[in-house]
């Protein structure tokens, strides 16, 4: 059963109510009755984590559901998502699905972390056009063309190179 | 003789040595981004291109021990072709990233030798 601390435990049994916290939750009824709880800040983080996801999946699984490409506004704080078109966007909402899972089983940000991550660094890679437009094109080896170990040579055009590729080759 | 260094119990050596751990990588560079492979050294410095040249000449698709990876996902994560991996995204440094996918079996002629190569799809040095 577990301990409810009183607040003069805090001076009297502080050892024993930081024990508790740190193997999971400490629990103290204040003078008012309120009762208030201590836990460990990466469980804390795990729980506004799969709080955060569940809802923003729920919201996403209906927008896809309409069988349309949400729009920005639709998409709200998950704007970043723009890039993508809808089939990547079922992917997205399958994948969420399954890390909500397993951080929930694993009581573990890092599967929703590791999700999350991935598909920005897609929406990010997709935001640009000619990446986007090698990144979704087929294979043709008359695309590409053989290199060696990077070399330290300094080309003059250096300055006038897009960030995003060359599109006029 | 009886301090003779023949065994004849003993089995001959492989010729050619030890065969290689690891299968070395031919390298591809889209041709779009083929410039920005050529700055590689310029953009980022020399150890960080070589770490890169390394990762992706010898264990394409292993994590890496001093840069973030990832599998890129959905269409733009899936193999180009037949024989290609999913599409793996380098973060060369936090602002350089190279977009790669790699075939153990990759023939340039239906009659050709399979090799493996990496194919460098993208390279971008815009910042986060």
């Amino acid at each position: 059963m577990d301990t409810i601390f009183q607040a003069t435990d805090l001076v009297q049994r502080r050892v024993e109510f930081l024990d508790a916290a740190r193997a999971g939750c400490a629990r103290l009824r204040d003078k008012d009755g309120t009762s208030l709880v201590m836990i460990p800040e990466s469980r804390l983080r795990w729980l506004q984590s799969i709080a955060k996801w569940a809802s923003l999946h729920l919201r996403l699984e209906e927008l896809v559901r309409r069988g349309v490409m949400p729009s920005v506004t639709d998409l709200g704080e998950l704007a970043w998502l723009r890039a993508l078109n809808l089939d990547d966007l079922r992917e997205f909402v399958e994948e969420l699905h399954e890390a909500l899972v397993i951080a929930s089983a694993d009581e573990s940000c890092v599967p929703l972390d590791e999700c999350v991550r991935a598909w920005r660094t897609t929406a990010r890679q997709l935001e640009d056009s000619l990446r986007r437009q090698v990144l979704l094109g087929g294979h043709d080896p008359d695309d590409f063309e053989e290199v060696g170990p990077p070399t330290g040579e300094v080309d003059e055009d250096l300055e006038r190179l897009p960030a995003g590729g060359i599109s006029d080759q | 003789m009886t301090n003779s260094a023949y065994d004849p119990l003993r089995p001959a050596r492989r010729p050619g040595g030890k065969p290689e751990a690891r299968p070395v990588y031919r390298v591809l560079v889209h041709k779009r981004f083929k410039r920005h492979y050529e700055q590689l050294v310029a953009r980022v410095g020399a150890p960080q291109a070589q770490q890169f040249w390394d990762h992706i000449s010898t264990n394409p698709g292993e994590p890496s021990p001093v840069a973030a990876t990832c599998i890129l996902r959905g269409r733009a994560g899936r193999p180009q072709d037949e024989g290609w991996s999913r599409t793996y995204h380098y973060e060369i440094t936090s602002m350089a990233r190279a977009d790669y996918q790699f075939n153990d079996q990759y023939k340039t002629a239906t009659d050709g030798d399979p090799h493996p190569v990496v194919a460098i799809l993208t390279i971008d040095y815009s910042s986060h």
